[in-house]
């Protein structure tokens, strides 16, 4: 069945051309678009990226900003006079009024400027302490904490703690150890080396989450803070239980993007990693945030897309229709005419290939009526003519039986010259008649011509003198019947009879160039040019109307010499085609030569035209 | 014809099928941050303006304010004049309010010279309220704070309970600052109407200063030998009064009521230097400051008016934060844990 439907032949022409528009129209377009939303997608998703990584890079470059502020006050504090005169002589030196309340007012400045500092305080290397807004929980030697000892590890370069958790080291305000972010750095002596305190300044953590709230990752994404380590320094409430330090992505480079799974789903991790604060800032958004942007486009993409299937449908549709209807137009109205039915109505006017082919067919229908109708005049001519001939038999035939008693008479009374010319007579009623056949053996036509001569020889007697010459190969040739006659009739009188003293009358037969050749040569009067031309064309001309053989009133002075040759002409025509016929040549007083060309009937059934006058007859 | 309308009606139900599965079910994706209670952005910048931005007492009101936007998911900026300025604080006032933030929480350094800063600002269309120090004639929203006055009635309650109803007694102050005139009235009235034994002899201006009250407290002694008794109504003046006791070795005669909790005046009151303290709400102040400054922003309250429009405040237009006496008794549990 599928075999079938694959048979292209078998398709019409017009679901042929919807298939060929909508395969260019909508394959194309079908190919653009899934084109374009790949291409869209990877530049969105590349452009977001890039977008979102200056971002964070932007974000780890303010976190470093206030790092950079804070090691600033760092350093500041260390280089205060009464901060290193603390260092020199520890608490002792507090005991002074002075002193003590300007090293108060030097730190409160600090809070004054920077609200996002939860405290500050100055360690020396024994312990002993200097904070306006810090203190020592228990009794405990601060000098010994852990953060005391990172900070001279980093030896005199600032380091940042994000947990610092457990010291024994609290603000008069309470911030608990989650809200801050600890910065330590040792204070050196720039000669010995030797670590004189460290300072510490807390830092409200606060202050990332604001920076790093600002910051929108889509719809969904969110920013946090890790240390080197990969612990969370800072991330907000609501996260995607992402956990940083499963993933050492982050190590090799300082900054990038991977995708990890996390609860089923793929999520987009982006990163940037500050060398001076060693942090990394890390955003996190599902991809389906970024699909969200690529999915807006989708939806023109596709809307585009059915927009153009429903307009290349309708296009389609449209083109192959107005193709394929005329052509089956066409068609139906070929069938019409295949039906019988002629009379097709008129195409459109339309100009394109089909409107040619419909001119053109129309064309061809009327020039098949045109020659039907010329094949149905020419045998109606046919069988007139025809009919005239037999009228013309059938007197002859009543002519020849009384002729028959005459001559039977004559014998009898003994006018033996009477009796020759009726007996001419007889002869050539009987040959005129010869039972109906239209084609006679050459012989019986020479015979028919002599008795004519015979009776006219009667009538002329010296003033004519004839001779008939037949070439031995022509003797068993037939003719059409009676073509002789009313060419010698004509010479007779139109030609001997004019002329002064005796006239000579030829008939030379013979087989010239594949025909049959019949020349009637008289010497007798002729004629001059324009009579000549008149005869040719009343001979020859077939613009002249056709029923002029019933009235022949055409040639002035020669009526029968019209009506004989044109009758005889017409005969072979009809019969044998236009290549064959008559042809006239004269000259004034000098003669006339017709010549007869005839075809070689070897039998006389070997023509279809013998046929079909035999058939006529019986 | 029929062959092609059923080839339209199928693109258009494959088109509408697809935007469906696409776009209708596809939307339904969850958001990260679920709206649960009050929550804002951290678009919206709340400021507290106060003066002498860098001293202690305002760490816990910060803490309070802090503690609140994070709660509430908004972010928060501190300013206020780095001197005991009014005109500098008026001038860090209009630049906040240039800024349009979302709310103003302000503690006044002065009652009046700020009305017009604060009108400004309530005239813009933000959220003000003023914290610990009232600016009264204001169209501030509401103020939350110490009530000033029964703060110094508390005061006098227990220093006429340390000096058995009698004898001189002398005030450290700021004067022409609101909330400290009231205490100080507070004090005096109540001296005067409980304790006809007891008479306040001395105002003296230690302007919020550690340096400048010890000053004042070595003069008071040296001009009232008979003196029994100090209220100081700030903090850092109850350090400076004790430190003038222990420079002049008077600790054990003189009885003095400190105001506020931070750490010198808490270890003063442990070692003994101070009989007492008047303990604030301080927290309380920040907190509630930027809840009531959330609540008008978001416009939460109803009715959702302007005091100025109806007469009808939107907000409690006073929450007061409470005193409380920190004496040696009870001192531990005032530090930090």
């Amino acid at each position: 069945m599928f075999s079938k439907w694959f048979q292209m032949n078998n398709w019409s022409i017009r679901d042929k051309l919807i298939i060929h528009f909508l395969l260019i129209s909508i394959l194309p377009a079908l190919c653009i678009t899934l084109f374009i939303s790949w291409t869209v997608s990877n530049i969105l998703e590349k452009q977001s990226n890039t977008h979102l990584l200056q971002l964070i890079g932007n974000v780890s470059k303010s976190l470093d900003v206030q790092a950079g502020s804070i090691q600033n006050i760092s350093y500041f504090i260390s280089m205060n006079q009464d901060v290193q005169h603390f260092l020199d002589e520890g608490s002792v030196m507090l005991q002074e009024d002075e002193e003590r309340i300007r090293l108060h007012r030097f730190l409160q400045g600090f809070s004054t400027l920077y609200s996002e500092i939860a405290g500050i305080m100055v360690v020396r290397n024994d312990g002993q302490y200097l904070s306006n807004d810090m203190y020592a929980r228990s009794n405990r030697n601060l000098a010994e904490e852990y953060w005391y000892h990172e900070a001279i590890a980093a030896r005199g370069i600032y380091k940042i703690i994000g947990h610092p958790v457990n010291r024994n080291v609290t603000t008069h305000v309470n911030y608990k150890d989650s809200e801050i972010v600890s910065v330590v750095r040792a204070i050196q002596d720039p000669d010995s080396g030797n670590t004189r305190g460290v300072v510490l300044i807390d830092l409200k953590l606060r202050v990332i989450a604001e920076m790093l709230g600002d910051v929108k990752l889509g719809k969904n994404g969110y920013l946090l803070v890790v240390d080197e380590i990969g612990d969370v320094i800072y991330e907000p409430p609501y996260t995607y239980s992402f956990v940083p330090n499963q993933y050492e992505e982050w190590q090799e480079q300082s900054s990038g993007s991977f995708n990890v799974e996390i609860n089923k789903e793929s999520h987009h991790i982006l990163y940037h990693t500050s060398p001076f604060t060693n942090w990394t800032t890390v955003g996190v958004f599902p991809m389906r945030d970024t699909l969200q942007a690529i999915k807006e486009v989708n939806k023109y993409l596709v809307l585009f897309f059915f927009l153009l299937c429903v307009i290349g449908m309708t296009a389609s549709i449209y083109l192959s229709t107005s193709i394929s209807k005329p052509i089956t137009k066409l068609a139906s109205m070929m069938r019409k005419v295949e039906e019988g039915n002629m009379n097709i109505p008129l195409l459109s006017d339309r100009k394109d290939e089909v409107g040619m082919l419909g001119d053109s067919f129309r064309h061809m229908i009327q020039q098949i009526k045109k020659l039907l109708m010329q094949v149905k005049e020419e045998q109606l001519k046919k069988r007139e003519a025809e009919l005239r001939s037999l009228q013309a038999h059938i007197q002859p035939h009543f002519l020849y039986n009384t002729l028959d008693t005459i001559q039977w008479l004559t014998r009898k009374e003994g006018a033996d010259e009477a009796t020759e010319v009726v007996g001419a007579l007889s002869k050539l009623f009987r040959i005129g008649l010869s039972k109906g056949n239209e084609i006679i053996p050459l012989v019986d036509e020479i015979d028919h011509i002599k008795s004519y001569l015979i009776i006219q020889k009667t009538r002329y007697k010296e003033k004519l003198n004839y001779s008939i010459e037949v070439d031995e190969q022509c003797t068993r040739l037939f003719v059409l019947k009676l073509i002789l006659q009313p060419i010698f009739e004509n010479a007779i009188y139109h030609g001997i009879k004019e002329r002064r003293g005796p006239g000579n009358l030829s008939l030379h037969i013979s087989i010239h160039q594949g025909d049959l050749r019949m020349v009637v040569k008289d010497d007798g009067k002729g004629m001059d040019e324009t009579r000549l031309l008149n005869l040719k064309r009343a001979l020859f001309d077939k613009t002249i109307e056709h029923d002029y053989i019933a009235t022949p009133t055409l040639s002035r002075g020669g009526e029968l010499v019209g009506y004989g040759l044109r009758n005889v002409q017409e005969r072979i025509q009809l019969t044998f085609g236009v290549s064959y016929g008559i042809s006239i040549e004269s000259e004034l007083n000098q003669g006339t030569t017709v010549t007869i060309t005839h075809p070689i009937l070897t039998q006389k059934g070997s023509d279809q035209h013998d046929e079909s006058v035999k058939g006529y007859h019986s | 014809m029929k062959k092609l309308l059923f080839l339209y009606l199928i693109v258009i139900l494959v088109a509408f099928s697809f935007f469906y599965m696409m776009f209708i079910r596809g939307s339904e994706t969850e958001r990260l941050e679920r709206e649960v209670g009050l929550k804002g952005s951290m678009d919206e910048k709340y400021v507290m303006v106060n003066f002498l931005t860098g001293i202690d007492y305002w760490k816990n009101v910060l803490k309070g304010f802090e503690d609140a936007a994070s709660l509430l998911g908004v972010s928060i900026e501190y300013k206020g004049s780095t001197q005991y300025d009014v005109q500098e604080q008026i001038i860090v006032l209009e630049q906040v309010i240039a800024r349009n933030p979302a709310g103003i929480a302000i503690s006044a350094m002065d009652p009046t010279a700020l009305n017009e800063a604060i009108n400004k600002a309530v005239d813009a269309g933000i959220p003000v309220v003023m914290f610990d120090a009232d600016a009264p004639e204001s169209n501030a929203y509401a103020y939350i704070g110490t009530n000033n006055y029964k703060a110094g009635e508390t005061a006098a309650h227990k220093m006429a309970e340390l000096l058995g109803n009698q004898g001189e007694v002398a005030i450290i102050t700021l004067l022409n600052q609101q909330n400290h005139m009231e205490r100080k009235e507070g004090f005096v009235s109540t001296i005067i109407t409980n304790y006809p034994q007891m008479t306040v002899v001395a105002t003296e201006d230690g302007k919020g200063d550690l340096w400048s009250s010890e000053q004042a407290a070595v003069k008071l002694i040296e001009q009232y030998p008979k003196l029994k008794g100090v209220f100081v109504t700030e903090a850092n003046g109850g350090i400076g009064v004790g430190h003038a006791l222990m420079s002049e070795g008077k600790v054990d005669e003189l009885e003095v009521i400190g105001f506020d909790t931070d750490k010198g005046t808490l270890d003063m009151v442990k070692s003994g230097v101070l009989s007492a303290t008047i303990v604030q709400g301080t927290w309380n102040m920040g907190y509630w400051s930027l809840m009531q400054l959330f609540h008008l922003n978001h416009q939460l309250v109803e009715p959702i008016s302007t005091q100025q429009n109806t007469g009808v405040a939107p907000l409690p237009i006073y929450i007061d934060t409470g005193v409380s006496v920190v004496t040696k008794e009870n001192v531990e549990h005032f530090y930090v844990k």
